[in-house]
């Protein structure tokens, strides 16, 4: 039945999550016909993603994502910011989800991936479950971080009065970049970096050029 | 190409999408579940009466989503004044303050993903009731999953209500048909695409026309 000798060599397909035979390179589903890149693909494009992602996180959370203009003037308010700001008026939990989808999430995520990405090159042999159920978790909460943009499209399509105005900031637009990217990060991450049988081989930068596909 | 019989072997197996433990899979008994023994995560199961449900649900979902974007969704007033909130008014308020990457983000994620999430679904049901355009319907099903992570309605709908509490005691603040529309969808969408998985539709799918 479940044994780990036939799954090492089994994966489930993406998209349709049917079982395949693990060849390697250029495995087609058997099923939806998709191609599944090697995990080495999927090693380097989660980098790019995730440092993308990570650099978008500073000026997503040093710029305001959110100006209320009042008739006393105008105040910025930042994610970390508006989170307070809650506090301040007594909606404690609404500032709690507010702090969990837009300050924790995101950095848990960075965590996650990063840690996953460290293992797949220098494997430590125990908690494999562990780490999959970290992605798992990290893919079902991720797209939760978008909460402050809707919340800011919201306000800002709502509010348009005269003496109260409320607008988006010049962070919304690297927060909304921030989370599209760390989403992309995650769907890009192969689950099988995870497993055991890809962390015997050689680092992949040892690897020939000829191995890699093109496209 | 695999042959026949292999590819007959491995889809009798299923593997744990939170864990990765591999299952053999058994018959189940209508409304039953297979969950793994080792994470508790639901594996598959067999609800004859899905198909029917879901096309319901589906076209349903299309004339509330359809609902919720002609009427307002809220109305906010302040000194007499009042303001209605509608998608396509707080994207436009985005697009005319410059941001337009925000407002492209925003009208995919809630307006253009799932509305072809919820067509993609409708039309993939009507084509596996009939049991027609086998190629058709597996383009629709590897569509569907690409789509569905970037479907964000519930989570848009979320945040509405959120924005209200950030509101209250600033204006006043009526809820329109739109929104009741929108929680609705949001249900829907909800049970189509985050609590069945994709991997049920691909088993129906197999069944209608490869005859397993």
């Amino acid at each position: 039945m479940a044994s780990e000798s036939v799954s090492s060599h089994l994966i489930r397909c993406p998209v349709c999550e049917a079982v395949n035979v693990d060849t390697g390179d250029n495995v087609r589903c058997r099923r939806c016909g998709t191609h599944i890149p090697h995990p080495r693909q999927s090693y380097i494009r989660t980098w790019a993603l995730l440092l993308t992602a990570m650099i978008l996180w500073v000026p997503a959370n040093l710029f305001p994502i959110l100006r209320i203009h009042t008739i006393m003037g105008h105040v910025d308010n930042t994610v970390v910011g508006g989170v307070i700001a809650l506090w301040d008026d007594g909606s404690y939990l609404i500032a709690l989800v507010i702090l969990v989808a837009s300050v924790i999430i995101p950095i848990l995520k960075f965590i996650v991936l990063l840690y996953l990405l460290i293992n797949s090159r220098f494997p430590v042999r125990h908690r494999r479950h562990v780490r999959h159920r970290l992605y798992t978790l990290i893919e079902i909460i991720g797209a939760w971080s978008m909460v402050d943009i809707f919340v800011v499209t919201a306000l800002s399509g709502m509010v348009t009065f005269d003496t109260f105005q409320i607008v988006a900031g010049t962070g919304a637009t690297a927060y909304v970049l921030m989370v599209f990217f760390t989403l992309a990060a995650a769907l890009v991450f192969d689950p099988r970096l995870i497993a055991r049988h890809y962390r015997t081989q050689k680092p992949y930068r040892h690897r020939k050029a000829s191995d890699h596909g093109i496209g | 190409m695999m042959h026949k019989k292999a590819h007959d072997d491995l889809s009798k197996y299923v593997m744990c999408d939170r864990c990765n433990s591999l299952y053999r899979k058994v018959q189940l008994p209508a409304g039953k579940r297979a969950r793994c023994k080792k994470c508790g995560a639901i594996l598959y199961r067999y609800d004859p009466a899905y198909l029917d449900r879901a096309l319901a649900l589906a076209l349903s979902g299309i004339i509330f989503f359809v609902l919720a974007n002609l009427f307002p969704l809220i109305r906010v007033g302040l000194w007499g004044k009042e303001h209605t909130l509608t998608l396509f008014s707080a994207i436009s308020v985005l697009e005319g303050g410059g941001f337009y990457i925000v407002a492209i983000g925003v009208t995919l994620l809630v307006l253009v993903i799932p509305l072809l999430v919820i067509v993609d679904y409708a039309v993939l049901i009507l084509l596996l009731k009939l049991g027609k355009r086998p190629e058709m319907a597996r383009r629709l099903l590897v569509s569907l999953s690409h789509l569905i992570p970037w479907s964000m309605v519930d989570i848009f709908t979320v945040s509405v209500l959120i924005a209200l509490v950030k509101l209250s005691g600033k204006v006043t603040i009526h809820f329109g048909v739109a929104f009741w529309a929108l929680v609705i969808y949001a249900g829907i969408d909800l049970y189509l695409t985050r609590a069945r998985r994709i991997g049920t539709l691909w088993e129906i799918y197999e069944r209608r026309y490869h005859g397993q």
